[in-house]
């Protein structure tokens, strides 16, 4: 499964995306996370299952249905 | 730096030769992983590994141990590491259920020695063991779910020897040499329990059963108090040639 990775420097930065991991469980993409992405001394890195994500745009536009009749 | 009694300085040895070959290990296997993740993940614990050396080989030294023969210049049977790691006869999971048991043993016994001039040493070891502990559980939980009988196998080999390292189980409260001088503040056989209840509970849900596994060992008969093992054996002469640095040491700075 794939795992957006999320990170800040200091608190109160913003949380930014920074890269994403390959797992087969939640514990182990953290453990990825740290290990890939351990050139900064971060306030917070995080992860999320990438189908945890909700699409605003990206995917097909949404579109409001119109009748014709 | 006080004096630290024999039996601690031979405990601390132990720690640091299986650190030794934990960091050899990963390295030899870092590019092995069946995933980039796991290869960036060992190459991390080995640098890591090898910077606790350092560090341990520096106390050591302090209590009047040669730098050269701490550093490798020594024979094999010379070495004090868990011999779960003398040679890895396998593949991913053989390694992992290999190291894994290794690494926690080292862990365990580092964090029960009660020295305040340690202290921080031992904490910032204590940081990067718990993403080496955690990491081995969590690839062992995946391994057990897709290679049951061969984790288990292996873990019937390797879990006592990584007890051997912890010590005997006679060794309790009222008979532990090195608890006893106040070097640390748990005793071998509260180690143990601890070591063994962590993996009862890591593959209670799984299909790797721990029922042969042989709890008790090692017989403290045959426990060689120095190496903390119990059968004999050693590195390769290959291992520690490449251990000690020497086929290159025509290119250090000086």
């Amino acid at each position: 499964m794939k795992y957006e990775v999320f990170a800040r420097v200091n608190q109160g930065d913003d949380t930014i995306h920074i890269g994403n991991v390959t797992a087969k469980s939640d514990r182990l993409a953290k453990v990825y996370a740290r290990n890939t992405f351990n050139e900064e001394d971060w306030d917070r890195l995080a992860v999320v299952r990438e189908d945890q994500l909700l699409d605003v745009t990206g995917e097909a536009k949404p579109t409001v249905e119109v009748g014709t009749q | 730096m006080s004096d630290w009694p024999d039996p601690a300085v031979d405990y601390v040895q132990a720690i640091t030769d299986t650190k030794i070959l934990l960091g050899q290990r990963y390295a030899q296997w870092s590019l092995a992983g069946p995933s980039l993740e796991d290869d960036i993940g060992g190459a991390s614990a080995a640098q890591e590994e090898i910077g606790h050396v350092r560090q341990l080989v520096r106390e050591l030294e302090g209590q009047g141990r040669d730098a050269d023969w701490l550093n490798g210049d020594r024979d094999p049977e010379e070495f004090a590491n868990a011999s779960s790691l003398d040679r890895i006869d396998g593949e991913w999971p053989e390694y992992l259920a290999s190291i894994a048991p290794a690494d926690r043993a080292a862990w365990y016994m580092l964090d029960a020695i009660d020295r305040d001039d340690l202290d921080g040493l031992i904490t910032k070891i204590g940081e990067d063991e718990y993403f080496h502990l955690e990491y081995h559980d969590a690839r062992l939980e995946t391994l057990a779910a897709e290679y049951p009988e061969r984790i288990q196998a292996t873990l019937e080999e390797t879990l006592p020897q990584a007890l051997a390292l912890i010590g005997p189980a006679a060794h309790d409260e009222s008979a532990d040499p090195v608890y006893d001088t106040g070097f640390t503040d748990r005793s071998t056989a509260e180690l143990r329990e601890a070591f063994a209840d962590h993996y009862r509970e890591l593959f209670a849900d799984t299909d790797v059963s721990l029922e042969a596994v042989d709890w008790d060992a090692p017989p403290i008969e045959e426990w060689d108090e120095t190496r903390r093992r119990a059968d004999g054996g050693a590195v390769s002469e290959e291992d520690v040639t490449q251990i000690s640095g020497k086929q290159n040491e025509l290119f250090a700075m000086n």
